[in-house]
């Protein structure tokens, strides 16, 4: 079931640098909601304080309150590794395991969780990389390595693993950045099915994209070097790419700064 | 690839649509209730307008949000610009089969239009409902041969408004009021051709990219 995302004045820090500050917002089931602002602003950090992927690294911590269906995800006895089972992820290069084939790419997941039956999980590698809009390009070598396939295919690799294990979230951080225009595409028109199952978050830097898939579209920015990112406002993607209430984002987005 | 893009478009298109079919029947009503003195049917026409108002505003709100998010190039970008302009000149359209209505209200139980103009007045009301029709389909089906048509249904339109105008200084300005409305409902109906024709050059436009000779 996808779930809704509410972050109640979130900060987080990178040692003593605080690199957002006082994030609050609202993120409805089975929508698309883009972060957009300019180079470190802090979306992605933001990004990885859902599924506490932030404080994977040394000094990273998190204050404030990230719900997911009103259960916070950094309460006491909350297990971080339960909370990224729950909410998948996508990078901004794909990165299918090298190693493995396209098969074993997509129920490796299944695999760490303990599902077993080779039934099972020939179901759930069909059934993924249907949704991943994949299955018809790659059913003939599914035994083949998966960093064989091209970059695009990759992405769908990537996104087909990440709903094997039926997360109720899906982040994308700049799913698309290192991609072909056309393989961008794709992977959006996959991004609009998918909405329909998950709650779907996506940073980016590419503007258009936000506007073109987005039901919702918050925009963040830093005052000045040093300073944390801020959330300067969030509203239906149509009105922040035709009337925004803050005159920063429409300074950003009309290209005036950033 | 985009396909709730490319529907989303197709839908402005089918807004445009339906809304030269609203004008023809409109233009057909607002004539028989001019020439039969008809207030129920005047009131109905100018109550009608609500719903052809209403696909404006909609349209002019999709076209701008498809503007704003899709980043519309080439062809989609004229389809987009162009179903702005004619989205105009159809809810002008509308506004002149208001006004025509208006006539045969302000003069009922009256007739608005004396016996001596009556079969020309309905002439102009067939053509302007052919040639309403004929806008619809070259906005439903992008024919070009059918655009370039309207230019000369309209001197036929053109042609029947010099009759009118000749046939009401013949009566010798006996009624003024008589007189005064038949000139505006000839010209609601030439300037309704109009820009019918104007809808024709924009469909040019939007397929070959070439604009028409105005």
């Amino acid at each position: 079931m996808a779930k809704r995302i509410e972050a109640v004045d979130l900060d987080a820090y990178y040692g003593g640098f605080r690199a957002i500050e006082g994030v609050t917002l609202t993120i409805e089931p089975k929508s698309i909601t883009a972060l957009i602002g300019p180079s470190g602003c802090g979306k992605s950090t933001f990004l990885r304080t859902i599924n506490r992927m932030h404080e994977v690294l040394p000094g990273a911590r998190v204050t404030g309150q990230l719900l997911l269906d009103d259960e916070d995800v950094y309460g006491p006895g909350v297990d971080p590794v339960g909370v990224r089972r729950a909410i998948g992820m996508v990078f901004q290069r794909p990165n299918p395991f090298p190693t493995m084939s396209i098969y074993d790419n997509v129920v490796a997941g299944l695999r760490l969780n303990g599902v077993k039956k080779k039934g099972d999980l020939d179901d759930a590698a069909e059934q993924s990389l249907r949704s991943a809009n994949l299955w018809n390009e790659v059913k003939d070598r599914l035994g083949k390595p998966g960093a064989g396939l091209s970059g695009g295919q990759q992405q769908r690799l990537c996104i087909a693993r990440a709903v094997a294990v039926e997360p109720q979230v899906l982040l994308m951080d700049e799913p698309c950045s290192a991609l072909d225009p056309i393989s961008t595409l794709a992977i959006e028109d996959l991004m609009t099915e998918l909405k329909d199952r998950y709650t779907i978050i996506i940073v980016t830097h590419n503007m258009q994209q936000a506007a073109r898939v987005s039901d919702r579209t918050g925009f963040f920015t830093i005052d000045g070097p040093g300073t944390p990112g801020r959330l300067v406002e969030i509203d239906e993607t149509p009105k922040i790419f035709s009337n925004p209430s803050e005159k920063r984002t429409e300074d950003y987005i009309t290209g005036r700064f950033g | 690839m985009r396909d709730t893009y490319h529907d989303q478009l197709d839908a402005i298109v089918q807004d445009l649509f339906q809304m030269s079919q609203l004008v023809a029947r409109g233009v057909t009503q607002a004539t028989a209730a001019l020439t039969r003195a008809d207030l129920a049917l005047a009131e109905q026409v100018i109550e009608g307008d609500d719903a052809i108002n209403a696909l404006y505003r909609g349209v002019e709100t999709q076209a701008f949000d498809l503007l704003a998010r899709q980043q519309p190039v080439a062809g989609d970008l004229r389809v987009l610009v162009t179903s702005l302009r004619i989205v105009v000149d159809l809810e002008r359209a509308g506004d002149y089969v208001v006004h025509l209505a208006k006539i045969a209200r302000r003069r009922h139980p009256a007739s608005a239009v004396p016996d001596a103009l009556r079969g020309t007045v309905l002439e102009m009301g067939q053509t302007a409902q052919q040639i309403l029709d004929k806008t619809g389909t070259v906005i439903a089906t992008r024919d070009l041969e059918l655009a370039a048509e309207l230019e000369v249904d309209d001197d036929a339109m053109d042609a029947l408004q010099k009759r009118l105008f000749t046939l009401v200084l013949q009566d010798g300005g006996q009624d003024i009021e008589a007189a005064i409305d038949a000139t505006l409902a000839g010209r609601y109906y030439e300037r309704l051709a109009d820009h019918a024709v104007a809808v024709g050059h924009r469909v040019t436009y939007m397929v070959t990219g070439e604009h028409a000779e105005v």
